[in-house]
């Protein structure tokens, strides 16, 4: 058996065993979300324009994380229509500074592995790379909307006559909560992912002034501040849907 | 989550200081900006620019682009040859892969016989991390400055890290990365906790959580053989490369662990607070009523940050006549397996959180 499906199996029945029914609907979530970012992938391939697909599915990857993670009808609109509208402004913040910051396609220390390859394939990187972020904040802004969310929604069920001011309170209340632990996921998510990159950066001696300006890295680094940008907005832009939502 | 209403009140920063850290981090950005004379390598800022006529390609894919030479003539802005005009040459492709267009007003570092190196980035991750802090001083205050400071602690201990697996030559990476596992997630929970009780169980909870899912992913990976893993499909690899995958699943994993066994226990303790009479084995089930909520977003945030990086690399494959199987493989099966690792991890920390905070929440009570 191949060591992913055996991996997956795993996860599966810990899933069950832990979640019941309900980890089984996350697993399937998870295996959803995997097929639509394959989907961007071949369709950006087959040459339809990265920014377009990427925003499409953007938002139905955020549908299938939150309408799949939780069950109560106000909270998950609430949260799926926060989080479209943080992915609307974080797109409209990405797009200006991949270009400026030009941190597109593959970098020095990519070459060994493009060795052999045709680059010139006639499809925007830069695009691409701007996708790449986008994609990259999709996760957190959808678990920050839905936390944020839940929150208030069990406040607004067991004190309905609250003001809009005082829901904001309590938004911004949830919000200190999360945003701590949430900074430590994004932090070990992204230098987990490239510890092996900073070996190298060390190893070789890079200067500060290097790394600072190393196209791998910053890219790196824009998508962890984009994605922490994404969560701190998510915060009072999901607390204004709900004094929206709260009323219909 | 009924308890949230009660949450410590925090310290409310003056209007005033939070602009005038506003103003501060925005003189920052502009002193990033021009901070030409600290660097050693020569910076060349672009004053005008030649574009040739654009130029089709075709390759053997038939994939069609067009490449452009651009004759750039540009100042130089620090070191020795300050002030002096200098002529380069930029060739770009359309798609722009490892190439890109410069525009008059750019700022590129070049060698000594004036060949381009690298552009300068510095000022846009400034500027960003200066939006990202003043949102945060903003809508968060004092809790979004702690949260930072823990950030950057941990950036340090992780550095000092990297050191230490570099001088013993990348020989046991797992027990440094392990062991530095623990060191992050003590200083962590300390910053966001405090020292007490409830720091020491939810650091009980992220560490017995991940070290059972890495031991039994690890039995997992080595019955299966690493069938269908392709470690030498690694990118920037320098030391072993299993050992280094699994440090790098570990460290990625800690973060999301560490966050949830925080929001489970710090909501049993205060269940606890409000029934002092509740049963161990009622806390279990509650804390896998929490945890049941929170572990299929949070393992989609990490397979999103692990898999989306595998975009241009993909395109790149899939453009060059590979099929989507192989594409698969090279690319994307280590990302999926650190997503699937890292999610056992935080699957199996709900219960260990929960068990902990039944059995051990004890003193709490008043």
């Amino acid at each position: 058996m191949s060591t992913i499906v055996a991996l997956g199996l795993f996860l599966l029945l810990a899933m069950f065993l832990v979640g019941g029914r309900r980890g089984i609907r996350s697993f399937v979530s998870l295996l959803l979300n995997f097929v639509l970012l394959f989907m961007a992938i071949v369709l950006v391939a087959f040459g339809f324009p990265p920014l377009i697909v990427t925003l499409i599915i953007g938002i139905m990857i955020l549908g299938v994380t939150i309408f799949m993670g939780a069950d109560s009808d106000l909270t998950t609109q609430t949260a799926f229509y926060g989080a479209v509208i943080v992915l609307v402004i974080v797109v409209l913040l990405i797009i200006p500074v991949e270009h400026w910051a030009a941190v597109q396609g593959f970098g020095e220390e990519d070459s060994d592995d493009i060795v052999g390859f045709s680059l010139a394939i006639g499809i925007s990187f830069a695009q691409i790379a701007a996708s790449t972020a986008i994609f990259s904040t999709l996760g957190a802004i959808a678990e920050a909307a839905m936390a944020i969310a839940a929150g208030l929604n069990e406040i607004v069920v067991q004190t309905p006559h609250l003001s809009n001011h005082e829901l904001f309170q309590d938004g911004s209340d949830i919000g200190r909560q999360i945003i701590g632990t949430t900074f430590n996921t994004l932090f070990f998510g992204f230098f987990g992912g490239f510890l092996a990159l900073f070996i190298w950066f060390v190893g070789l001696h890079y200067s500060l002034g290097q790394i600072f300006n190393n196209k791998i890295f910053v890219a790196e680094l824009l998508e962890i501040l984009f994605s922490i940008i994404g969560v701190i907005l998510t915060v009072p832009i999901t607390t204004w849907v709900m004094t929206r939502q709260r009323h219909d | 989550m009924k308890n949230m209403k009660k949450i410590q009140s925090h310290i409310q920063l003056p209007a005033k200081w939070i602009l005038i850290l506003i103003v501060l981090g925005l003189l920052g950005v502009i002193a990033v900006h021009f901070d030409n004379p600290v660097y050693q390598q020569t910076i060349v800022r672009i004053t005008h620019v030649t574009n040739s006529k654009a130029k089709s390609t075709t390759d053997e894919f038939n994939n069609e682009d067009s490449t452009v030479t651009q004759k750039l003539t540009g100042i130089i802005t620090n070191g020795r040859r300050k002030g002096q005009t200098v002529h380069l040459k930029n060739t770009y492709t359309g798609s722009h892969a490892t190439d890109q267009r410069y525009y008059s007003g750019n700022q590129v570092f070049i060698s000594h016989n004036n060949l381009i190196t690298d552009y300068k980035r510095d000022t846009s991750v400034a500027l960003l991390f200066w939006i990202a802090f003043s949102l945060l001083l903003l809508i968060m205050q004092w809790t979004g400055m702690r949260a930072l400071l823990s950030v950057l602690l941990n950036a340090v201990l992780f550095f000092i890290a990297i050191e230490i697996d570099l001088a013993v030559h990348g020989s046991n990476i797992l027990l440094i990365f392990g062991g530095l596992s623990i060191v992050f997630t003590s200083v962590t929970l300390w910053i966001v906790l405090g020292f007490n009780r409830q720091m020491a169980i939810t650091l009980g909870a992220t560490l017995s959580g991940t070290a059972i899912a890495m031991a039994l992913s690890w039995l997992v990976i080595t019955l299966t053989g690493s069938n269908g893993v392709y470690y030498e499909a690694m990118q920037y690899v320098t030391q072993t490369p299993k050992p280094l995958f699994l440090a790098e699943t570990l460290l990625g994993s800690l973060g999301a662990v560490m966050d949830e066994s925080t929001d489970i226990i710090s909501s049993l303790f205060q269940l606890k607070k409000e029934q002092p009479d509740i049963s161990a084995h009622q806390i279990f089930n509650s804390g896998r009523e929490i945890g049941r909520e929170i572990m299929g977003p949070l393992i989609n945030v990490l397979f999103l940050i692990f898999v989306a990086d595998t975009f241009p690399m993909a395109v790149l494959f899939l453009r060059n006549g590979n099929s989507w199987g192989y594409t698969f493989n090279m690319n994307m099966s280590l990302g999926i397996t650190q997503s699937l690792v890292s999610g056992i991890g935080i699957v199996l920390a709900i219960p260990a959180a929960a068990f902990l905070a039944g059995h051990f929440s004890g003193g709490e009570r008043k």
